[in-house]
């Protein structure tokens, strides 16, 4: 398979769980994500480098459709979430929300107790018929986040009052508590120190169990540790999409090799 | 030169270029021009600060002797033969006597308690002392004994209103200089006052009527009182709260978090900054237009003055609105739509809670502008001799005949009489400790609800 020259478009993976396919992306004038093909494989880490402003960012915004929530951009092709089109007139942004669930750069807890942090989505999304079942959801979500320990004597604490890594945590628990298929983290820690780092890079590892993950990231070595597959945007293109071992000992194209050697970004 | 022989010159010596012991030029003028900055600045602050000590000075000194009042204590005798000539106690009967008819008895008193007291004056006539106490003293007589008829044929103490001359001599506002040339009271009269407070007749005390009565005629001064415009205040602010808090917020929540971002929304939003800054006397000509003209709402009433001040009000809590909800970061919209929280979730849940203490903050300001707002209640025929008494004007309500605190002491401050003029000095006073309680429910409920995020 990786002997196959230029072999970034026709990337397969056997358990195929988001499709995109000639995907542009439009702020106002500026053309923003010029024509991506991308497969994402279920149970897997896959994560997207690149320098500032090459488009990974907004192109996992729109795996989520949270660009809606930006008037001038406008979204162009197919992107396919278990063989259904997520952008699709029938599709509920909402529902879809549910289904992939987002990690945000700086940690962004609700100014709320960290119980109510993680039954939030629970709460509005109905998956609890009384309180004995919400309790769980949060004590789950806050294990697979691996913040049980630290947060099961002060659920009721204010969210706001954790650790920067804590918090970070925190937004994973709350985002698996939704029971998502997919989890989208966005620079996830980019705002930690290196332990909450290594904390939360663990976490991600274990949370392949379970999902789909894309992690956009600005560190090689991170990408490097914790992916399987690894995605290289560069200006709005997507360079080269192959396995993480492949694009950091013999990337196929020469951007690459001088992003992933420093010459680039 | 090197830098070792440099560093050991004597200080005499002119300094190494570049040395950071000694201020360059241009650091001395930046320096110079900080300190001449920071001076304008004590300056400003200090001129800010003197007026506003002239001006609470001006207030307290003007206003304070509105709070009391001078009376007098009287034996009045309530001769039957006078008041109830059929004897029948008959309330129609009782009702025939008018205040006028009263006057006599207190004419007689007054000459009792003269001689009673031992003062010897020119004035023996009981007619000529009457003019000592206020006119309103006729009517405290009849009402006492309509209330109660069997207080004919006894003797009565009555705590009468003294007369605005006496109680502004009382007060030192009044002398016998001035009442020269007064032809009201003549300075014969306070020899008579001075014999009476010698002999514990006369006195003063806290002057509850002000706060709680209602406005009286140009001649009776010492009788008016605020109590009816803070009630037509009260209801005209409840108007205005009941309607532009709930339009004002949705308003505000529309156009900053669900309305499309084009040349329309821009429309309005320069609109609502327009109309913060139309004087609000324009507002009063629009309520007068609508609201009476055309509405045939009727006219005076505190739903009306409310319905025009709440046009006044909407910019400006739309605007403090919008601000505070700018304020919430986007994280926290993002955050709600990343788990799949609606819009309108992420607004309520959120957005919301984090700006209401801006919401109210901005809410209470308007509130307390409108409360303060004369102009457009002048338009609507919310100012005059509104002279509903207290217990009834709880009941009228919003469409009933009402006036409001600012407009109350404009009405007085345009009266002749000088007692009036302490009265609305008085009147401030009420209206600006309305105003600082409603400022500071509007930083206690801000550090309330506060949250940091």
């Amino acid at each position: 398979m990786y002997d196959v020259p230029n072999s970034e478009r026709t990337v397969t993976a056997t358990d195929t769980k988001i499709a995109a396919k000639g995907v542009q992306v439009y702020y106002g004038d500026t053309h923003a994500i010029k024509d991506v093909d991308v497969q994402i494989a279920d149970k897997t880490v896959t994560a997207f480098i690149g320098p500032s402003g090459c488009g990974k960012s907004t192109f996992l915004r729109c795996l989520n459709r949270m660009n809606d929530t930006i008037d001038i951009c406008r979204v162009e092709g197919d992107i396919h979430i278990d063989g259904e089109d997520i952008y699709d007139k029938r599709v509920d942004p909402v529902q879809l929300r549910a289904k992939v669930g987002m990690v945000f750069q700086k940690p962004n807890p609700f100014p709320k107790s960290i119980y109510d942090n993680v039954a939030y989505g629970p709460r509005i999304h109905g998956m609890a018929r009384n309180k004995a079942e919400l309790d769980d959801i949060v004590e789950s979500a806050l294990r697979r986040a691996a913040l049980w320990n630290e947060a099961k004597d002060r659920l009721q604490a204010p969210g706001t009052g954790l650790s920067g890594g804590q918090q970070q945590r925190l937004c994973i628990a709350r985002a698996v508590a939704t029971e998502p298929e997919i989890l989208l983290m966005d620079e996830p820690c980019s705002a930690l120190d290196p332990i909450a780092t290594a904390q939360v890079e663990e976490l991600i590892d274990e949370l392949r169990q379970n999902y789909a993950v894309v992690i956009v990231t600005h560190s090689m070595q991170q990408a490097a540790r914790v992916s399987q597959k690894t995605a290289f945007f560069h200006l709005g293109n997507l360079v080269e999409y192959d396995d993480t071992n492949k694009i950091f000992t013999n990337p196929t194209d020469k951007r690459t090799e001088s992003y992933i050697t420093g010459r680039i970004g | 030169m090197t830098d070792a022989t440099s560093a050991s010159a004597p200080a005499s010596q002119p300094p190494r270029i570049g040395s950071i012991l000694h201020e360059s030029d241009r650091t001395k003028r930046r320096n110079a021009a900080e300190r001449r900055f920071r001076l304008y600045g004590v300056i400003a602050i200090s001129i800010g600060m003197l007026f506003l000590a002239a001006l609470l000075f001006a207030i307290v000194r003007n206003g304070i002797p509105a709070f009391t009042q001078t009376y007098m204590t009287v034996q009045i005798e309530l001769p039957a033969d006078v008041l109830d000539e059929n004897g029948n106690r008959d309330p129609e009967d009782l009702r025939k006597v008018s205040t006028f008819g009263y006057n006599p008895l207190i004419a007689a008193a007054l000459e009792r308690t003269v001689s009673e007291a031992g003062i010897e004056t020119e004035i023996t006539d009981g007619s000529d002392l009457r003019d000592m106490l206020s006119s309103a003293a006729g009517a405290q007589l009849r009402d006492t004994v309509l209330a109660d008829p069997d207080v004919i044929g006894t003797t009565q103490e009555f705590r009468l209103l003294a007369s605005s001359r006496v109680d502004g001599y009382m007060k030192g506002r009044v002398d016998r200089e001035s009442l020269a040339r007064d032809p009201n009271l003549s300075p014969e009269h306070l020899d008579v006052v001075d014999g009476l407070v010698d002999a514990g007749a006369i006195n003063r005390s806290f002057n509850w009527p002000f706060i709680t009565g209602s406005d009286a005629s140009e001649s009776r001064p010492e009788q008016a009182g605020m109590g009816v415009a803070i009630l037509g205040s009260f209801f005209m602010m409840l108007v205005v709260l009941v309607l532009s808090l709930p339009i004002g917020v949705a308003a505000s929540i529309y156009l900053e978090e669900f309305a499309p971002q084009n040349k329309f929304t821009d429309f309005i939003e320069v609109n609502i900054s327009n109309l913060a800054a139309v004087p609000s006397i324009v507002f009063g000509i629009l309520g007068l237009a609508v609201f009476i003209q055309f509405a045939h709402l009727p006219q005076s009433a505190p739903l009306v003055g409310g319905l025009t001040l709440t046009l006044m009000t909407l910019p400006t809590i739309v605007i403090s609105t919008r601000a505070s909800l700018k304020a919430v970061p986007p994280s926290i919209r993002d955050a709600a739509l990343g788990v799949g929280a609606s819009k309108m979730q992420s607004v309520f849940h959120h957005v919301l809670p984090l700006a209401m203490p801006g919401i109210l903050t901005g809410t209470i300001i308007g509130l307390a502008q409108a409360l303060g707002e004369t102009a457009p209640l002048l338009l609507i025929g919310m100012v005059g001799y509104i002279a509903t008494n207290y217990p009834d004007g709880v009941a009228s309500g919003f469409l009933d005949p009402n006036s409001a605190m600012p407009a109350q002491i404009f009405e007085w401050a345009k009266r002749a009489d000088p007692a009036y003029y302490e009265r609305a000095w008085g009147g401030i006073i009420i209206l600006l400790v309305f105003l600082l309680t409603m400022n500071l429910i509007a930083i206690l409920l801000r550090r309330r609800f506060e949250r940091r995020w």
